[in-house]
Protein backbone atom coordinates (compact mmCIF):
# COMPACT_ATOMS: atom_id res chain seq x y z
CA UNK A 1 0.00 0.00 0.00
CA UNK A 2 1.18 3.27 -0.80
CA UNK A 3 -0.10 6.67 0.02
CA UNK A 4 0.02 9.23 -2.63
CA UNK A 5 -0.78 13.37 -2.08
CA UNK A 6 -3.29 14.20 -4.31
CA UNK A 7 -3.79 17.76 -3.64
CA UNK A 8 -5.88 20.15 -2.13
CA UNK A 9 -8.84 19.52 -1.02
CA UNK A 10 -9.70 23.00 -2.07
CA UNK A 11 -8.49 21.61 -5.64
CA UNK A 12 -11.63 19.15 -5.37
CA UNK A 13 -14.94 20.84 -6.46
CA UNK A 14 -17.95 19.48 -4.88
CA UNK A 15 -19.74 16.89 -7.08
CA UNK A 16 -17.16 16.56 -10.12
CA UNK A 17 -14.71 14.23 -10.30
CA UNK A 18 -10.99 13.98 -10.81
CA UNK A 19 -8.53 11.42 -12.51
CA UNK A 20 -5.47 10.73 -10.84
CA UNK A 21 -2.32 8.67 -11.93
CA UNK A 22 -1.42 6.32 -8.98
CA UNK A 23 1.70 4.21 -9.77
CA UNK A 24 0.17 1.80 -12.90
CA UNK A 25 -3.11 2.96 -11.36
CA UNK A 26 -5.99 5.70 -12.69
CA UNK A 27 -8.27 6.36 -9.98
CA UNK A 28 -10.90 8.82 -10.21
CA UNK A 29 -11.79 11.15 -6.71
CA UNK A 30 -15.07 12.50 -6.20
CA UNK A 31 -15.96 15.01 -3.50
CA UNK A 32 -19.66 14.44 -2.83
CA UNK A 33 -21.69 16.03 0.23
CA UNK A 34 -18.59 16.87 1.85
CA UNK A 35 -17.09 13.74 1.74
CA UNK A 36 -13.93 11.61 -0.84
CA UNK A 37 -14.63 8.48 -2.67
CA UNK A 38 -12.00 7.29 -5.09
CA UNK A 39 -13.18 4.36 -7.28
CA UNK A 40 -11.20 2.88 -10.67
CA UNK A 41 -11.54 5.18 -13.25
CA UNK A 42 -11.64 2.64 -16.06
CA UNK A 43 -15.35 1.63 -16.59
CA UNK A 44 -15.09 -2.73 -16.62
CA UNK A 45 -17.86 -2.74 -19.95
CA UNK A 46 -16.37 -0.39 -22.03
CA UNK A 47 -13.76 1.14 -21.17
CA UNK A 48 -14.80 5.04 -20.15
CA UNK A 49 -13.58 7.52 -17.86
CA UNK A 50 -15.55 7.29 -14.93
CA UNK A 51 -14.19 10.45 -13.44
CA UNK A 52 -16.21 12.07 -16.44
CA UNK A 53 -19.72 10.77 -15.24
CA UNK A 54 -22.84 12.29 -13.57
CA UNK A 55 -23.19 11.84 -9.97
CA UNK A 56 -27.12 10.33 -9.11
CA UNK A 57 -28.98 8.66 -5.64
CA UNK A 58 -27.90 11.99 -4.37
CA UNK A 59 -24.51 11.37 -4.89
CA UNK A 60 -24.32 7.74 -3.46
CA UNK A 61 -23.90 6.72 -7.49
CA UNK A 62 -21.71 7.11 -10.14
CA UNK A 63 -22.88 6.59 -13.71
CA UNK A 64 -20.74 5.44 -16.56
CA UNK A 65 -20.60 8.37 -19.36
CA UNK A 66 -21.07 6.23 -22.09
CA UNK A 67 -23.53 3.56 -21.08
CA UNK A 68 -24.48 4.97 -18.18
CA UNK A 69 -23.82 1.86 -15.99
CA UNK A 70 -24.56 2.66 -12.22
CA UNK A 71 -21.86 1.99 -9.40
CA UNK A 72 -22.14 2.76 -5.99
CA UNK A 73 -19.14 5.15 -5.31
CA UNK A 74 -18.54 3.93 -1.65
CA UNK A 75 -18.18 0.19 -2.83
CA UNK A 76 -17.89 0.46 -6.36
CA UNK A 77 -20.51 -2.06 -6.94
CA UNK A 78 -22.57 -2.09 -10.06
CA UNK A 79 -26.31 -1.38 -9.01
CA UNK A 80 -28.26 -3.84 -10.82
CA UNK A 81 -25.46 -6.55 -11.93
CA UNK A 82 -24.28 -8.94 -8.42
CA UNK A 83 -21.09 -9.73 -10.61
CA UNK A 84 -20.00 -6.24 -11.71
CA UNK A 85 -17.49 -3.90 -9.63
CA UNK A 86 -15.22 -1.42 -9.86
CA UNK A 87 -12.29 -1.14 -7.30
CA UNK A 88 -12.43 1.61 -4.63
CA UNK A 89 -9.84 3.09 -2.46
CA UNK A 90 -9.24 5.28 0.66
CA UNK A 91 -8.95 8.38 0.38
CA UNK A 92 -8.77 10.50 3.52
CA UNK A 93 -7.75 14.52 4.89
CA UNK A 94 -4.78 14.96 6.19
CA UNK A 95 -5.52 18.56 7.29
CA UNK A 96 -6.43 20.06 3.45
CA UNK A 97 -4.50 18.27 2.33
CA UNK A 98 -5.91 14.68 0.24
CA UNK A 99 -4.15 11.31 0.17
CA UNK A 100 -4.87 8.32 -1.58
CA UNK A 101 -4.14 4.89 -0.17
CA UNK A 102 -3.52 2.27 -3.12
CA UNK B 1 -0.09 31.34 3.61
CA UNK B 2 2.34 28.54 2.98
CA UNK B 3 4.24 29.00 5.68
CA UNK B 4 1.43 28.57 7.90
CA UNK B 5 0.77 25.25 7.07
CA UNK B 6 1.42 21.79 9.24
CA UNK B 7 4.99 20.16 8.06
CA UNK B 8 4.65 18.24 5.26
CA UNK B 9 4.35 14.28 5.71
CA UNK B 10 6.93 12.82 4.40
CA UNK B 11 6.47 9.17 2.69
CA UNK B 12 4.09 10.17 0.08
CA UNK B 13 4.39 9.44 -3.76
CA UNK B 14 2.95 12.40 -6.04
CA UNK B 15 0.04 11.57 -7.80
CA UNK B 16 -0.28 13.28 -11.33
CA UNK B 17 -3.97 14.96 -12.34
CA UNK B 18 -4.59 13.04 -15.66
CA UNK B 19 -6.99 13.23 -18.77
CA UNK B 20 -7.10 9.93 -19.17
CA UNK B 21 -8.14 8.89 -23.07
CA UNK B 22 -10.32 6.15 -22.63
CA UNK B 23 -9.17 4.85 -26.07
CA UNK B 24 -6.75 2.32 -26.38
CA UNK B 25 -4.07 3.18 -27.79
CA UNK B 26 -3.72 0.40 -30.18
CA UNK B 27 -7.05 1.51 -31.69
CA UNK B 28 -4.91 4.82 -33.06
CA UNK B 29 -2.28 2.58 -34.51
CA UNK B 30 -5.08 0.52 -36.71
CA UNK B 31 -7.02 1.98 -39.99
CA UNK B 32 -10.57 2.69 -38.30
CA UNK B 33 -13.68 2.66 -40.54
CA UNK B 34 -16.80 3.26 -38.78
CA UNK B 35 -19.54 1.76 -40.53
CA UNK B 36 -22.54 3.80 -38.81
CA UNK B 37 -22.75 7.02 -37.50
CA UNK B 38 -25.71 9.48 -37.49
CA UNK B 39 -25.18 12.91 -38.97
CA UNK B 40 -28.07 15.08 -38.03
CA UNK B 41 -27.62 18.97 -39.52
CA UNK B 42 -29.77 21.33 -38.27
CA UNK B 43 -33.47 21.74 -39.79
CA UNK B 44 -32.60 25.28 -40.74
CA UNK B 45 -29.22 24.18 -42.42
CA UNK B 46 -31.48 21.16 -44.78
CA UNK B 47 -34.09 23.62 -45.73
CA UNK B 48 -31.49 25.63 -47.48
CA UNK B 49 -31.49 22.70 -49.67
CA UNK B 50 -35.02 22.49 -50.11
CA UNK B 51 -36.67 22.32 -53.28
CA UNK B 52 -40.01 24.88 -53.47
CA UNK B 53 -42.68 24.33 -52.60
CA UNK B 54 -41.40 22.41 -49.73
CA UNK B 55 -38.93 24.77 -48.80
CA UNK B 56 -41.41 27.69 -47.67
CA UNK B 57 -44.26 25.30 -46.59
CA UNK B 58 -42.03 22.74 -43.95
CA UNK B 59 -40.77 24.95 -40.93
CA UNK B 60 -39.93 21.94 -38.94
CA UNK B 61 -38.55 18.37 -39.76
CA UNK B 62 -41.84 16.83 -40.71
CA UNK B 63 -41.77 14.26 -38.26
CA UNK B 64 -44.04 11.30 -39.47
CA UNK B 65 -44.82 10.48 -35.99
CA UNK B 66 -44.77 10.29 -32.24
CA UNK B 67 -41.05 9.29 -32.14
CA UNK B 68 -40.01 7.72 -28.60
CA UNK B 69 -36.47 7.95 -27.34
CA UNK B 70 -34.45 6.40 -24.42
CA UNK B 71 -34.81 9.79 -21.96
CA UNK B 72 -36.91 7.45 -19.96
CA UNK B 73 -34.31 4.69 -19.66
CA UNK B 74 -31.29 6.28 -19.47
CA UNK B 75 -32.64 9.10 -17.45
CA UNK B 76 -30.87 11.65 -19.36
CA UNK B 77 -33.49 14.44 -19.91
CA UNK B 78 -32.99 16.77 -23.29
CA UNK B 79 -30.55 14.96 -25.63
CA UNK B 80 -33.68 12.47 -27.04
CA UNK B 81 -31.34 9.92 -29.23
CA UNK B 82 -28.27 12.20 -29.50
CA UNK B 83 -26.95 11.02 -25.92
CA UNK B 84 -23.56 11.80 -26.84
CA UNK B 85 -23.89 14.98 -28.47
CA UNK B 86 -24.72 16.14 -32.04
CA UNK B 87 -23.01 16.03 -35.21
CA UNK B 88 -24.22 18.58 -37.37
CA UNK B 89 -21.53 19.97 -39.49
CA UNK B 90 -18.23 18.46 -41.54
CA UNK B 91 -16.11 19.94 -38.77
CA UNK B 92 -18.48 18.16 -36.00
CA UNK B 93 -17.83 15.21 -37.20
CA UNK B 94 -13.39 15.26 -37.70
CA UNK B 95 -13.77 16.57 -34.13
CA UNK B 96 -15.52 13.20 -33.00
CA UNK B 97 -13.52 11.02 -35.46
CA UNK B 98 -10.08 12.02 -33.50
CA UNK B 99 -11.83 11.73 -30.31
CA UNK B 100 -12.77 8.02 -30.81
CA UNK B 101 -9.76 7.22 -33.37
CA UNK B 102 -11.64 6.42 -36.23
CA UNK B 103 -10.31 7.36 -39.83
CA UNK B 104 -12.89 7.33 -42.01
CA UNK B 105 -16.32 7.18 -41.53
CA UNK B 106 -19.53 6.44 -43.35
CA UNK B 107 -22.33 8.83 -42.28
CA UNK B 108 -26.01 7.88 -42.38
CA UNK B 109 -28.68 10.58 -41.82
CA UNK B 110 -29.65 11.62 -38.73
CA UNK B 111 -33.08 12.19 -39.63
CA UNK B 112 -32.89 8.14 -39.77
CA UNK B 113 -36.39 7.76 -39.78
CA UNK B 114 -36.98 9.35 -43.07
CA UNK B 115 -39.01 6.64 -44.14
CA UNK B 116 -41.96 7.61 -41.20
CA UNK B 117 -42.89 10.50 -42.80
CA UNK B 118 -46.61 10.18 -44.00
CA UNK B 119 -46.21 11.99 -47.28
CA UNK B 120 -43.68 10.17 -49.80
CA UNK B 121 -42.80 13.23 -51.87
CA UNK B 122 -41.81 14.65 -48.53
CA UNK B 123 -39.21 12.03 -48.09
CA UNK B 124 -38.06 12.34 -51.33
CA UNK B 125 -37.70 16.42 -50.91
CA UNK B 126 -35.75 15.86 -47.40
CA UNK B 127 -33.62 12.95 -48.89
CA UNK B 128 -32.61 15.16 -51.62
CA UNK B 129 -31.57 18.46 -49.65
CA UNK B 130 -30.11 16.38 -46.94
CA UNK B 131 -27.97 14.70 -50.06
CA UNK B 132 -27.14 18.34 -51.90
CA UNK B 133 -25.74 19.53 -48.16
CA UNK B 134 -23.64 16.42 -47.80
CA UNK B 135 -22.10 17.35 -52.01
CA UNK B 136 -21.83 21.03 -51.32
CA UNK B 137 -20.59 21.76 -47.38
CA UNK B 138 -19.57 17.87 -46.38
CA UNK B 139 -17.87 15.59 -48.44
CA UNK B 140 -15.61 18.70 -49.35
CA UNK B 141 -13.97 19.29 -46.36
CA UNK B 142 -12.38 15.90 -45.82
CA UNK B 143 -12.21 12.89 -47.73
CA UNK B 144 -12.14 11.06 -44.75
CA UNK B 145 -16.39 11.74 -44.55
CA UNK B 146 -18.40 9.39 -46.78
CA UNK B 147 -21.93 8.77 -46.60
CA UNK B 148 -25.03 6.54 -47.28
CA UNK B 149 -27.43 9.22 -49.51
CA UNK B 150 -30.81 9.57 -48.51
CA UNK B 151 -33.79 8.36 -50.71
CA UNK B 152 -37.40 7.54 -50.51
CA UNK B 153 -37.47 3.88 -50.06
CA UNK B 154 -40.99 3.72 -49.54
CA UNK B 155 -42.23 4.85 -53.60
CA UNK B 156 -39.23 2.93 -55.22
CA UNK B 157 -38.98 5.15 -58.60
CA UNK B 158 -39.01 8.05 -56.53
CA UNK B 159 -36.09 6.26 -55.18
CA UNK B 160 -34.12 5.29 -57.98
CA UNK B 161 -34.82 8.87 -59.59
CA UNK B 162 -32.86 9.66 -56.23
CA UNK B 163 -29.57 7.50 -57.07
CA UNK B 164 -29.65 8.47 -60.49
CA UNK B 165 -29.36 12.31 -59.75
CA UNK B 166 -26.68 11.97 -56.97
CA UNK B 167 -25.18 8.69 -57.16
CA UNK B 168 -22.58 9.23 -59.14
CA UNK B 169 -20.14 11.31 -56.07
CA UNK B 170 -17.81 8.99 -55.20
CA UNK B 171 -18.02 10.33 -51.27
CA UNK B 172 -21.42 8.60 -51.51
CA UNK B 173 -20.13 4.89 -50.88
CA UNK B 174 -24.07 3.17 -49.93
CA UNK B 175 -27.78 4.01 -50.24
CA UNK B 176 -29.71 4.13 -46.72
CA UNK B 177 -32.53 2.33 -45.60
CA UNK B 178 -34.41 0.94 -43.14
CA UNK B 179 -35.54 -2.48 -41.73
CA UNK B 180 -39.11 -2.03 -40.32
CA UNK B 181 -39.48 1.13 -42.29
CA UNK B 182 -41.52 -0.05 -45.22
CA UNK B 183 -44.86 -1.74 -45.60
CA UNK B 184 -42.98 -4.73 -47.15
CA UNK B 185 -39.63 -6.23 -46.68
CA UNK B 186 -36.95 -4.77 -48.57
CA UNK B 187 -36.45 -7.82 -50.53
CA UNK B 188 -39.65 -7.68 -52.16
CA UNK B 189 -39.44 -7.17 -55.88
CA UNK B 190 -41.89 -3.97 -56.06
CA UNK B 191 -38.05 -2.08 -54.91
CA UNK B 192 -36.08 -3.29 -57.94
CA UNK B 193 -36.35 -0.28 -59.85
CA UNK B 194 -33.82 0.88 -56.84
CA UNK B 195 -31.68 -1.96 -56.91
CA UNK B 196 -31.29 -1.35 -60.69
CA UNK B 197 -30.41 2.01 -59.84
CA UNK B 198 -27.73 1.05 -57.04
CA UNK B 199 -26.79 -1.69 -60.07
CA UNK B 200 -25.43 1.30 -61.99
CA UNK B 201 -23.25 2.69 -59.21
CA UNK B 202 -21.81 0.26 -57.24
CA UNK B 203 -23.57 1.15 -54.02
CA UNK B 204 -24.29 -0.94 -50.86
CA UNK B 205 -27.31 -1.27 -49.40
CA UNK B 206 -27.27 -0.24 -45.61
CA UNK B 207 -30.09 -1.52 -43.94
CA UNK B 208 -30.47 0.16 -40.78
CA UNK B 209 -33.06 -0.36 -37.85
CA UNK B 210 -36.02 1.80 -37.74
CA UNK B 211 -38.96 2.16 -35.89
CA UNK B 212 -41.20 4.13 -33.57
CA UNK B 213 -43.60 5.13 -36.43
CA UNK B 214 -47.21 4.52 -38.08
CA UNK B 215 -46.24 0.95 -39.74
CA UNK B 216 -45.92 -0.93 -36.45
CA UNK B 217 -45.56 -4.16 -36.82
CA UNK B 218 -46.77 -6.67 -34.08
CA UNK B 219 -43.21 -7.08 -32.54
CA UNK B 220 -44.21 -3.68 -30.97
CA UNK B 221 -47.98 -4.04 -30.19
CA UNK B 222 -47.80 -3.74 -26.65
CA UNK B 223 -44.40 -3.24 -25.76
CA UNK B 224 -43.26 -0.97 -23.11
CA UNK B 225 -39.77 -0.24 -22.79
CA UNK B 226 -36.66 0.46 -24.75
CA UNK B 227 -35.71 -2.72 -24.03
CA UNK B 228 -38.78 -4.44 -25.72
CA UNK B 229 -38.60 -1.69 -28.54
CA UNK B 230 -35.04 -1.45 -29.09
CA UNK B 231 -33.11 -4.11 -27.89
CA UNK B 232 -35.21 -6.98 -28.75
CA UNK B 233 -37.73 -6.35 -31.82
CA UNK B 234 -35.02 -4.75 -34.04
CA UNK B 235 -33.26 -8.32 -34.21
CA UNK B 236 -36.37 -10.25 -35.66
CA UNK B 237 -37.38 -7.48 -38.08
CA UNK B 238 -33.54 -7.83 -39.13
CA UNK B 239 -33.75 -11.57 -39.65
CA UNK B 240 -37.50 -11.38 -41.70
CA UNK B 241 -35.82 -8.94 -43.97
CA UNK B 242 -32.76 -10.73 -44.82
CA UNK B 243 -34.92 -14.30 -45.35
CA UNK B 244 -36.76 -11.93 -47.72
CA UNK B 245 -33.58 -10.84 -49.11
CA UNK B 246 -32.62 -14.47 -50.08
CA UNK B 247 -35.92 -16.35 -50.47
CA UNK B 248 -37.49 -13.74 -53.10
CA UNK B 249 -34.47 -13.96 -55.59
CA UNK B 250 -33.08 -10.29 -54.69
CA UNK B 251 -29.37 -11.72 -54.46
CA UNK B 252 -29.96 -14.22 -57.83
CA UNK B 253 -31.41 -11.11 -59.57
CA UNK B 254 -28.94 -8.60 -57.93
CA UNK B 255 -25.27 -11.30 -57.92
CA UNK B 256 -23.37 -8.19 -57.39
CA UNK B 257 -25.41 -6.42 -54.54
CA UNK B 258 -24.13 -6.12 -51.30
CA UNK B 259 -25.97 -5.61 -48.19
CA UNK B 260 -25.46 -4.23 -44.53
CA UNK B 261 -27.16 -4.59 -41.53
CA UNK B 262 -27.14 -2.05 -38.78
CA UNK B 263 -28.44 -2.62 -35.13
CA UNK B 264 -30.64 -5.74 -35.56
CA UNK B 265 -28.03 -7.65 -34.00
CA UNK B 266 -26.21 -10.91 -35.66
CA UNK B 267 -25.71 -13.41 -32.94
CA UNK B 268 -28.63 -14.84 -34.03
CA UNK B 269 -27.15 -15.35 -37.44
CA UNK B 270 -26.29 -19.58 -37.16
CA UNK B 271 -29.34 -20.13 -36.26
CA UNK B 272 -31.23 -18.19 -38.97
CA UNK B 273 -28.43 -20.15 -41.52
CA UNK B 274 -29.50 -23.42 -40.49
CA UNK B 275 -33.28 -23.10 -40.25
CA UNK B 276 -33.32 -21.51 -43.79
CA UNK B 277 -31.67 -24.32 -45.56
CA UNK B 278 -33.34 -26.77 -43.72
CA UNK B 279 -36.83 -25.63 -44.71
CA UNK B 280 -35.59 -24.70 -47.86
CA UNK B 281 -34.15 -28.53 -48.91
CA UNK B 282 -37.13 -29.87 -47.88
CA UNK B 283 -39.85 -27.16 -48.39
CA UNK B 284 -38.74 -24.80 -51.36
CA UNK B 285 -41.82 -25.08 -54.05
CA UNK B 286 -42.78 -22.12 -53.50
CA UNK B 287 -39.92 -20.05 -54.17
CA UNK B 288 -41.04 -20.59 -57.62
CA UNK B 289 -44.08 -18.48 -57.28
CA UNK B 290 -42.25 -15.09 -55.78
CA UNK B 291 -42.25 -12.54 -58.78
CA UNK B 292 -38.56 -12.57 -59.47
CA UNK B 293 -38.91 -16.21 -60.14
CA UNK B 294 -41.75 -15.78 -61.94
CA UNK B 295 -40.26 -13.28 -64.22
CA UNK B 296 -36.77 -15.88 -64.68
CA UNK B 297 -38.61 -18.76 -65.36
CA UNK B 298 -36.67 -20.46 -62.02
CA UNK B 299 -37.79 -22.74 -59.63
CA UNK B 300 -35.46 -22.80 -57.44
CA UNK B 301 -32.88 -20.68 -55.68
CA UNK B 302 -28.89 -20.54 -57.33
CA UNK B 303 -27.56 -21.84 -53.73
CA UNK B 304 -28.64 -22.72 -50.42
CA UNK B 305 -29.83 -19.80 -48.42
CA UNK B 306 -27.01 -19.89 -45.71
CA UNK B 307 -24.31 -19.31 -49.05
CA UNK B 308 -26.43 -15.81 -49.67
CA UNK B 309 -25.55 -14.38 -46.48
CA UNK B 310 -21.82 -15.26 -46.56
CA UNK B 311 -21.47 -13.95 -49.77
CA UNK B 312 -23.84 -10.71 -50.00
CA UNK B 313 -24.42 -9.64 -46.13
CA UNK B 314 -22.57 -7.91 -43.67
CA UNK B 315 -23.03 -6.84 -40.19
CA UNK B 316 -22.41 -3.91 -38.21
CA UNK B 317 -21.07 -4.31 -35.09
CA UNK B 318 -22.78 -2.09 -32.37
CA UNK B 319 -23.77 -2.67 -29.39
CA UNK B 320 -21.33 -5.87 -29.12
CA UNK B 321 -22.55 -8.06 -26.20
CA UNK B 322 -20.18 -9.98 -24.78
CA UNK B 323 -20.60 -13.08 -23.11
CA UNK B 324 -18.40 -13.90 -19.38
CA UNK B 325 -17.42 -17.21 -20.91
CA UNK B 326 -14.54 -16.66 -23.14
CA UNK B 327 -14.78 -19.65 -25.21
CA UNK B 328 -18.52 -18.81 -25.69
CA UNK B 329 -17.47 -15.55 -27.44
CA UNK B 330 -14.84 -16.74 -29.45
CA UNK B 331 -17.61 -19.93 -30.15
CA UNK B 332 -20.22 -16.98 -31.22
CA UNK B 333 -17.40 -14.98 -33.17
CA UNK B 334 -16.69 -18.57 -35.22
CA UNK B 335 -20.18 -19.07 -35.50
CA UNK B 336 -21.08 -15.68 -37.05
CA UNK B 337 -18.15 -15.82 -39.39
CA UNK B 338 -17.02 -12.63 -37.65
CA UNK B 339 -13.87 -12.46 -39.56
CA UNK B 340 -15.41 -12.08 -42.66
CA UNK B 341 -18.77 -10.84 -42.10
CA UNK B 342 -18.54 -8.00 -39.46
CA UNK B 343 -17.43 -4.33 -39.79
CA UNK B 344 -16.99 -2.22 -37.02
CA UNK B 345 -19.55 0.68 -36.40
CA UNK B 346 -19.78 3.22 -33.21
CA UNK B 347 -23.73 4.13 -33.65
CA UNK B 348 -22.46 7.96 -32.21
CA UNK B 349 -24.29 9.39 -30.68
CA UNK B 350 -26.59 7.28 -30.03
CA UNK B 351 -27.38 5.37 -26.79
CA UNK B 352 -25.49 2.26 -27.16
CA UNK B 353 -22.56 3.62 -28.70
CA UNK B 354 -19.09 1.56 -29.03
CA UNK B 355 -15.87 2.76 -29.40
CA UNK B 356 -13.84 0.44 -31.08
CA UNK B 357 -11.98 -0.73 -27.37
CA UNK B 358 -13.42 -3.64 -27.46
CA UNK B 359 -11.63 -5.08 -30.79
CA UNK B 360 -8.41 -4.97 -29.21
CA UNK B 361 -9.28 -6.14 -26.15
CA UNK B 362 -10.48 -9.64 -26.71
CA UNK B 363 -6.84 -10.77 -28.22
CA UNK B 364 -7.92 -14.39 -26.86
CA UNK B 365 -10.70 -14.51 -28.89
CA UNK B 366 -10.33 -12.16 -31.90
CA UNK B 367 -6.31 -11.88 -32.59
CA UNK B 368 -4.45 -8.98 -35.08
CA UNK B 369 -5.05 -10.21 -38.30
CA UNK B 370 -9.25 -10.70 -37.36
CA UNK B 371 -8.56 -7.43 -35.55
CA UNK B 372 -7.84 -5.24 -38.88
CA UNK B 373 -10.75 -7.00 -40.86
CA UNK B 374 -13.12 -5.84 -38.50
CA UNK B 375 -12.29 -2.43 -37.95
CA UNK B 376 -11.63 -1.38 -41.44
CA UNK B 377 -10.45 -4.69 -43.85
CA UNK B 378 -13.72 -6.03 -44.04
CA UNK B 379 -15.50 -2.06 -45.09
CA UNK B 380 -12.88 -1.65 -48.12
CA UNK B 381 -13.87 -4.76 -49.63
CA UNK B 382 -17.33 -4.51 -49.10
CA UNK B 383 -17.88 -0.71 -49.85
CA UNK B 384 -16.26 -0.66 -53.60
CA UNK B 385 -15.38 3.36 -53.40
CA UNK B 386 -13.76 3.04 -50.39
Amino acid sequence: MTEYLLGRIDDFPEGKGRAFKAGTRTVAVFRVNGKLYAIANRCVHKGASICDGDLADNGKVVRCPWHNWPFDLATGQHRLDPNERLRTYDVKLDGDRVILCA
Amino acid sequence: MNEMRPPERTGLEKAEAVSPDPINPKIRAIEVIDTDFHFSPKWDTIRRYLKEPFRSRLYHFPVGSLEYNPEPANEKPGVGQDTHGTAATAADVIRVLDQFGIDTVVLNPGYNRPQAIFNEPVIAAVASAHNDYLIEEVFPVSERIKASLMICHRDPQMGADEIRRVGHHKQFVSVFTSFSALFEPIGCAKYDPILDAMAEHDLVLTAHSEGWFPHFTPLWTGSRTWIELFGNAPAGNCMAHLAAMICQGMFDKYPQQKVIFQEGGYWWIPDLMLRLDDFYMSASGDIALTERKLAAGELNLKQLPSQYILDHVRFSTQPITIPKDRKHFAWMLELCHAEDLFCFSSDWPHQTMDPANWVVENPDCIDDEMQKKILSGNARKLYGRL
